[in-house]
């Protein structure tokens, strides 16, 4: 295997991302590990897996997830949406 | 020969200082000891206190009080008191054992460094005594806690907790690591005996004394009344230490002021506020949390500022605002995270407690009710995973405390927002506006990493809830749970929600 070949390979590897996440109005901001490959809606279900019917009560409503206050699309990647390591990140209720 | 009387030869003994001959002033009070700063040297020669103690007076009364408290305590040893008090209260009182008894060992040696450094011989004079007085509040307080640990291990915590990496531990080294380890004298007289003594011990020892006494903890508020005396004069180092600095450096003056007052109040919104509001039995609090700190803080820190012409500091209407919510939330915390603790935290949230809670605090319904009686149900089903943490709460670089502290924004929500900035490339978040302003003008001073900074640092290992329940020194035996046996939860499963009326 060539170097640049190992490169690309590390490379497209899922990185962790530690994030400091709020979901919805619940009383306190976690930590929560996505990776680089998780896509918006998954990560949205990460954040919610804390919290939702556990401290806040779980309502049937699309979830939307904010990032420096834009909200980000589904179906985008962590790593296409730019989200860093240490980033925070609310999700909410899409009619909240 | 005649003795002299006290007054004639007290006041030569106390100030005794010396002609220093072979080496200069800055040898013996180097500035990063002693810190006058802009002060001119001589100015501190107006140092003047008004107790005058002499060594047999303090010797003589400190004798009294602790034969006193520990004749109480002799009496109690033969009752059955121990037995009849409630779990919630207990917990409280283990709560004061780990996270105070050790930090009087450090005002130890606090008071130790003002006795060597403090620039005036009057000062350093009082700080001799304010260190017996720390010296005998550590072994009090570690004697009494001790004393149950036969009957349960988390009072052994009384000693261990600041031996251990556990997140209040290392939330309460922080704060009190800047006030008196790395301070130097004056800063540490503003921070120490002006600020956190004068103006907070009182919460902790006169108002947690009360509501000891209407639980039926005798012997705990004997201890914490014993103790409270002794503070009263020590603490008075600190009013002369301002009053020159406020003459010579009012903005230092200033800043260390309001800087103390909200970190002190981040701690005993953590401490105080649940032991008060929630592990007090309703049926005997005296008044809530927010009363108290009106009554007892606020007024007093308002007259002390005005006294010595100081300006309310700038953070005034989010800290007012923070009373309403501070500890509630933190209760909350400390609840669901209850593994992590020493002691067995109390929901305090049964029936009789949400109706106290919500005439003292009209949005506690807003804010919280929804959110323990999803906690209850889950409980009510059996669902008791669904009531145990699976990750961390992500910890306020400043203050060491969850990020918990929701606002009602101009969005017309209530909402924990997020306050965070960049430096050197790490991104850092905080519970409040307070906590980042002070984080950033004190970035090249601080040195305690927070849990959840350790944790992604990968220096808590394995990375998961047991390895953090390890690095914090707990053990199965000492783990929280519930005070109560979750007997609390029945209440909703028995009752209305109590509505959002007065809330906003």
């Amino acid at each position: 295997m060539t170097e640049t070949a190992e490169a690309t390979e590390t490379a497209a590897e899922p990185q962790l991302v530690p994030v400091n996440a709020i979901f919805a109005d619940d009383f306190v901001e976690i930590l929560v590990a996505i990776t680089t490959a998780d896509t918006i809606a998954e990560v949205a279900g990460k954040v919610a897996y804390h919290v939702e019917g556990k401290r806040v009560r779980a309502r049937d409503a699309e979830k939307v997830v904010y990032h420096n206050d834009r909200a980000l699309t589904p179906d985008l990647t962590v790593a296409e949406a730019g989200i860093a390591p240490f980033d925070h990140i609310r999700v909410d209720y899409a009619d909240a | 020969m005649a003795l002299l009387k006290r007054e004639e030869w007290q006041g030569i003994v106390r100030d005794v200082d010396w002609t220093l001959k072979y080496v200069d002033d800055e040898a013996v009070y180097p500035e990063w000891h002693s810190g006058t700063g802009k002060v001119p040297r001589d100015a501190w020669q107006k140092w003047e206190e008004s107790y005058k103690v002499s060594y047999p007076d303090y010797v003589a009364t400190q004798r009294e009080k602790e034969n006193s408290a520990y004749a109480v305590q002799s009496a109690l040893k033969r009752s059955k008191a121990f037995e009849t008090l409630d779990e919630g209260w207990k917990s409280a009182t283990k709560m004061h054992f780990g996270g105070v008894a050790l930090v009087e060992g450090m005002a130890t040696l606090a008071e130790l460094k003002m006795a060597r450094f403090g620039l005036s011989p009057a000062w350093r004079n009082m700080s001799i005594f304010g260190a017996l007085d720390e010296m005998r509040h550590t072994q009090i307080t570690l004697l009494f806690g001790h004393e149950f640990v036969s009957k349960d291990p988390q009072y052994d915590w009384s000693h261990k907790a600041f031996h251990t990496n556990d997140w209040v531990t290392v939330s309460l080294r922080s704060l009190f690591d800047a006030m008196m380890t790395g301070a130097n004298a004056v800063d540490m007289a503003i921070q120490l005996p002006l600020t956190f003594e004068t103006g907070f011990t009182n919460l902790q020892f006169v108002a947690l004394s009360a509501d000891a006494l209407e639980a039926g903890d005798i012997n705990f508020a004997n201890m914490i009344s014993s103790i409270q005396t002794d503070e009263a004069r020590h603490s008075q180092q600190g009013g002369p230490t301002l009053e020159i600095l406020v003459e010579h450096d009012p903005v230092r003056a200033q800043w260390t002021v309001d800087k103390f007052f909200w970190l002190s109040a981040r701690a005993f919104a953590a401490l105080t506020g649940p032991s008060m509001d929630y592990y007090t039995p309703v049926e005997h609090r005296k008044q809530s949390y927010r009363e108290f700190m009106e009554e007892w803080i606020i007024d007093q820190f308002m007259r002390t500022l005005s006294d010595y012409g100081l300006k309310k500091p700038w953070y005034w209407d989010e800290f007012m605002e923070g009373l309403d919510i501070w500890h509630h939330s933190l209760n909350m915390g400390l609840w669901f995270w209850r593994p992590t603790l020493w002691w067995k935290p109390v929901a305090g949230v049964d029936e009789a407690s949400r109706q106290w809670l919500n005439e003292k605090y009209p949005n506690w319904e807003t804010v919280y009710g929804d959110k323990w009686r999803v906690i209850a149900e889950n409980i009510n089903s059996g669902n008791m995973e669904a009531t145990l943490p699976e990750t961390l709460p992500w910890l306020c670089s400043m203050c060491h405390l969850p990020t918990c502290n929701a606002n009602y924004g101009r969005d017309g929500k209530w909402r924990v927002r997020n306050y965070s900035l960049k430096h050197n490339g790490m991104t850092y978040h905080f519970c409040t506006k307070g906590c980042r302003q002070i984080w950033w003008e004190d970035r090249d001073n601080l040195n305690h990493t927070t849990v959840v900074e350790r944790f992604l640092l990968g220096e808590i290992q394995p990375m998961d809830v047991p390895g953090v329940l390890g690095y914090m020194g707990l053990t199965p035996d000492v783990m929280g749970d519930d005070a109560h046996n979750y007997h609390w939860a029945s209440s909703f499963s028995q009752s209305e929600p109590a509505g959002t009326a007065g809330g906003r």
